[in-house]
């Protein structure tokens, strides 16, 4: 590892842990930013869904606990951060007794399964096409952007009904939901790969085509640029082949876009969660929605906690991955 | 400034869009003037009803009728309770009776429906055929009665003495009324939804609501953009390192992990279309102030702003008449990605059920989210949530030309 | 009299627009190039000199097309051979190209002697990396650079240092003739030195046989070149020994380009600053005329009926003017 590279990931690094800790502090204290005490409406809310009083007294008091609300704020905060980096965040209000860490074990996997490919993978077709349109112009160009322009438009939960109701409603070629066949209890069978594989291609390919379309059109642009580079027409000059030169010119059109991938994958994460939604997968849209359906707030912060230091992670590595191939960086650094 | 907006006005793209959005406008503006319902009045008693037009059968019987004779009237008529599958079906069930298959023709109406009357029997317990199947034949049974009787139907009233029904007329087969004769007919485009409302009147209501909250969202997260931006790009030292930062934490942090916990906080009952427009507007603001800083900063060392300085003008002088006019086709780009932007975020946060509370206005995310929890995908309900979509997807891809088209004009680079 | 190197037979190439207008901005242009000798173009932004930069290459890509005329290098006929055929035979072997914003004329994201190694390998697949390693560090050598630039990435070299990397890949492959477009004019003072006194080393070593400089500074190329043509409008307007050119201009128009700046040479120093009004024309539609009528001191009405001929007056001395050279000396006299 050179020293410029070194101090670009020392750098990001130092940038990963005051993002988590922000996020940390976001996820605490927007709840109490509230008007109200947040833990007299959390028992009200628990005490309109539970009928079961000394279940009730049980979960306020393990609240009352777990945040020590009659504790100064700064101490509360640091209790928080405790529980939460132990994998403590309480015990779920609509699920009761079952710990939120618990219901949320299963799912992260199911999101990251799902999400993590369809994301790498639209971004590869998306790339590729975006080139293939910059540098073959013409007709491919003038039927793939207007469609990538739409696409990339359109919500991911849109795609994801259209693509629930051709495949899975009306062709029957998939099923509309879940994440695994309903009589089924995960295992390692055989059988029950094939059924998650194919409960897997719809929520999938809905959230790779969403990415398609933004990364096509971000490539595109990209490429034109790149291909009108001063590089371009002198390597053109001095006989280097066509493919080398477009192998020039999309590594270095591809760059920007895997810096591009970092700043997004955010929305992009946003947009999935609200696709896993429409398809039932087992994955923390579902779960959150759940969470929110019954009003079950430390499932709902987990959630969220847990998607936010998932976002700032990927947000990381790619940051990681960019500073080895990009010669740029190191140079920069070691200035 | 008419030179740049004939500029704008010949980009394809740009006109395209700037028609598309001015028609779903126009829509929006008008329809509520001619239909004055109220768009969540629950007219319809059920879920689901298909679109079409639905004429009142109490007025239709009381019309004077006319006597049309149109020869396909039967046929037709045998059609609509009898087509293809129906057929199918019918032979489905007799095969499986123990009917020989050669004796049936699905194509001859008569000789099928009297062997279908002679074999079926409810009662008869069919192996392999599920209780839901059976219940369909019981219902296929029912409405196949008198199919093909060419009798009137008698309408009568119980006399209010004896109790015993008098007739009062008669309605033939050959007997129509003129619609325009027939006082309650109401036209349905869209069907009713899953509370029994007018989708279309509700849809034009909802676009009208999400379109405010887009625009009132965009124009917060501008406003705050251009602020910061133009606040860290000019100012710079100091308050430009911290703008710099938030900005940069708030990049990373996703937008919608701090709409959900601002939404979820602020509790279902508090949440009106107006806040949660607030809310997205000061959730996504961060891309705009990135890019105005850029902008100014790269504009902070040209000659014009340099001598502004030299001769002394203030701070807010310099800004308003040296940078603003410079980035004003930046920042309306930006406000219409914004609007476009916001849309979709209250689309996504009501879907999750945490969008504005549902009593009082209907916005596109709530049409949507109502369509999916009473499934409407799943059972081919297509009119209670496909409008929705093509709406949201008009909006934002006509936002998204028009700043292509708008893109283009104002960066040469970008021309082919 | 020397063996000729570059020959050119009014040469004709056009651009044409993205609204399929034909715009000629090299317009039948014609010259000759001994062997160790160097012609310079002069001319403003916007004549046509760097589009005759990129004409006299032979390998025409979008939006620059071929129209008519030949090239002809060292005997060679190049015009009219297959496109592959040039760029593998005749760019960078015969004829090069020094670009005029070495800026960004290297690839960012490739190392420089990656970068050899693909204009190498472009010409003769079956080089060796260790050959062409030794091939790139001799040459750097006897140009002057250090050898460690070969293994660095074009962000961590000087401006200066960056154009005579250019410089020295363009000749890796000892080409016949060399074009260089403005090499030294978005350079210090003392790179511009440096380069000017490299490009004459090519010259003296023996690694170029001729050398054609463009530049806009009239005056900069007595210093370097042996000839000099004057181009306006797409049409070469005067063409002379350097020494002719500089110190008595024919075409109003080079007077003109003499007296637009200001140059500290003995002999020209006292002349007045008379930058030329006017710019000029829009070459979609050229003039019928004299197309440096609407600019011109001494314009006569027949100058914008008829065409002017590029009238030879001997001793290789030419130009482009209705009057005879007594007249036009007497009025550049008057002043």
């Amino acid at each position: 590892m050179s020293k410029g590279y070194f101090r670009y990931f020392l750098n990001k690094l130092v940038w990963l842990f005051i993002t988590a800790v922000f996020a940390f502090v976001l996820n605490f204290i927007l709840p109490r930013l509230m008007p109200g005490d947040p833990v007299a409406a959390i028992t009200a809310r628990i005490a309109q869904g539970m009928s079961n009083s000394t279940g009730m007294k049980e979960v306020y008091e393990q609240y009352a606990t777990l945040f020590g609300t009659n504790r100064p704020l700064l101490e509360q905060f640091f209790l928080y951060v405790r529980n939460v980096l132990q994998g403590n965040f309480g015990s779920s209000f609509s699920q009761y007794p079952r710990p939120v860490a618990d219901i949320l074990k299963s799912s992260i996997l199911w999101t990251i399964g799902l999400q993590f490919p369809a994301i790498i993978v639209g971004w590869l077709i998306g790339n590729t096409l975006g080139a293939l349109a910059a540098y073959l112009k013409k007709g491919f160009d003038k039927v793939l952007m207007p469609i990538s322009i739409f696409i990339s438009n359109f919500p991911a939960f849109g795609m994801a009904i259209i693509l629930m109701v051709i495949f899975a409603v009306d062709l029957k070629w998939f099923p509309t939901s879940g994440g695994y066949g309903f009589d089924m209890i995960p295992n390692f069978s055989w059988d029950f790969i094939v059924s998650v594989i194919h409960h897997y291609q719809l929520p999938f390919w809905s959230i790779v085509l969403i990415a398609i379309g933004g990364q096509a059109i971000g490539m595109r642009s990209m490429s034109i640029y790149e291909l009108n580079a001063d590089y371009v027409k002198y390597s053109r000059f001095l006989g280097i082949k066509d493919s080398t030169i477009v192998r020039y010119v999309f590594r270095n059109a591809m760059l920007p876009q895997i810096t591009g991938l970092a700043l997004s994958i955010g929305t992009m994460v946003g947009g999935a969660l609200v696709a896993e939604i429409v398809f039932s997968y087992p994955g923390l849209g579902y779960t959150l929605l759940n969470g929110v359906m019954g009003q079950d707030y430390p499932l709902i912060s987990a959630v969220t906690l847990i998607i936010t230091i998932m976002v700032l992670l990927a947000n990381f590595l790619i940051e990681i991955a960019y500073g080895l191939i990009d010669p740029r960086i190191k140079a920069a650094q070691s200035e | 400034m008419k030179h740049t907006l004939q500029q704008i006005f010949r980009s394809g793209k740009f006109v395209t869009g700037f028609s598309i959005f001015t028609a779903l406008l126009l829509i929006v503006i008008f329809y509520p003037l001619i239909v004055r319902d109220d768009p969540l009045a629950n007219i319809g008693q059920g879920t689901f009803f298909p679109p079409g037009v639905y004429v009142n059968v109490y007025d239709s019987i009381n019309a004077p009728p006319y006597i049309l004779n149109l020869s396909d009237a039967a046929a037709k008529r045998v059609a609509s309770k009898l087509g293809n599958q129906e057929r199918k079906d019918l032979k489905e069930w007799l095969v499986a009776a123990g009917i020989p298959e050669d004796e049936i023709d699905i194509t001859d109406t008569a000789k099928l429906l009297d062997l279908w009357e002679k074999n079926y029997d409810p009662t008869k317990n069919i192996p392999g055929m599920t209780l839901a199947r059976q219940r369909y034949f019981q219902r296929l049974n029912a409405s196949l009665q008198g199919i093909l009787s060419v009798e009137g139907i008698t309408i009568a009233n119980p006399n209010p003495q004896t109790g015993a029904l008098e007739a009062v007329k008669t309605v033939q087969q050959a007997d129509y009324v003129n619609i325009s004769q027939v006082p309650n007919v109401r036209v349905l485009a869209l069907g009713t939804d899953n509370f029994g409302r007018d989708v279309l009147t509700e849809l034009v209501k909802a676009t009208g609501v999400s379109l405010q909250i887009g625009i009132v969202a965009g124009i917060i997260a501008t406003l705050i953009g251009l602020i910061l931006g133009l606040l860290g790009g000019y100012v710079g030292g100091t308050v430009d390192d911290i703008i710099m930062f938030i900005t940069n934490l708030f990049i990373v942090i996703p937008s919608f992990v701090l709409l959900i916990l601002i939404s979820f906080s602020i509790g279902q009952e508090k949440r009106g279309a107006f806040t949660i427009a607030v809310v997205i507007g000061f959730t996504s603001w961060v891309w705009t102030a990135r890019a105005v800083r850029s902008q100014v900063i790269s504009l902070r060392v040209r000659d014009h702003v340099n001598l502004s300085k030299l001769s002394g003008h203030s701070i807010p002088h310099i800004i308003i008449n040296d940078i603003l006019p410079y980035i004003a086709s930046y920042v309306v780009m930006a406000l219409i990605l914004q609007i476009s932007s916001g849309i979709l975020a209250e689309a996504g946060l009501s879907i999750l059920g945490l969008g504005p509370r549902t009593t009082e206005v209907p916005t596109l995310g709530l049409m949507m989210n109502w369509a999916m929890i009473y499934q409407a995908q799943i059972l081919g309900k297509w009119w209670a949530y496909l409008p929705v979509l093509v709406t949201i997807a008009l909006i934002t891809f006509s936002m998204n030309l028009m700043n292509t088209g708008l893109d283009q004009v104002f960066n040469p680079a970008l021309r082919e | 009299m020397g063996k000729i190197m570059l020959e050119v037979n009014e040469l004709t190439t056009k651009y044409i627009t993205r609204f399929g207008e034909n715009v000629y901005a090299v317009d039948h242009v014609s010259l000759k190039v001994e062997e160790g000798k160097s012609l310079g173009i002069a001319g403003e932004s916007g004549c046509g000199k760097s589009t005759l930069a990129l004409s006299l290459m032979g390998y025409y890509f979008a939006p620059l097309h071929y129209t008519s005329g030949e090239i002809i290098i060292d005997g060679q006929k190049i015009t009219g051979m297959d496109p592959d055929d040039i760029r593998r035979k005749i760019l960078g072997k015969e004829i090069a190209y020094i670009p005029q914003a070495a800026m960004n004329a290297l690839n960012p994201t490739l190392k420089i002697i990656h970068f050899i190694e693909d204009v190498i390998h472009a010409h003769d697949p079956k080089a060796t990396k260790k050959e062409i390693y030794e091939l790139a560090r001799e040459r750097f050598a006897i140009l002057g650079l250090p050898e460690e630039v070969l293994q660095k990435y074009p962000v961590e070299l000087s401006g200066g240092m960056k154009q005579r990397t250019v410089i020295a890949t363009s000749v890796i492959l000892s080409p016949k003739v060399l074009i260089a477009d403005e090499p030294s004019s978005a350079l210090d003072v003392t790179s511009q030195k440096m380069v000017i006194k490299m490009l004459k080393d090519l010259m003296e070593k023996g690694f170029v046989k001729a050398m054609i400089f463009i530049t806009h500074e009239l005056p900069l190329l007595y210093n370097v070149t042996d000839d000099i043509m004057v181009m306006y409008a797409g049409q070469i307007v005067e063409k002379g020994t350097a020494r002719e050119v500089v110190f008595d201009p024919l075409h109003p128009y080079s007077k003109g380009l003499m007296g637009a700046i200001i140059v500290p040479e003995s002999g020209v120093r006292n002349v007045k600053l008379t930058a030329i009004p006017g710019t000029p024309p829009n070459l979609k539609n050229p003039p019928s005329g004299c197309r440096f009528a609407d600019r011109c001191k001494y314009v006569q009405p027949e100058c914008k009926v008829r065409s002017i001929d590029f009238r030879d007056v001997g001793n290789g001395r030419a130009y482009r003017c209705i009057f005879s050279e007594e007249q036009l000396r007497k009025a550049y006299q008057n002043g």
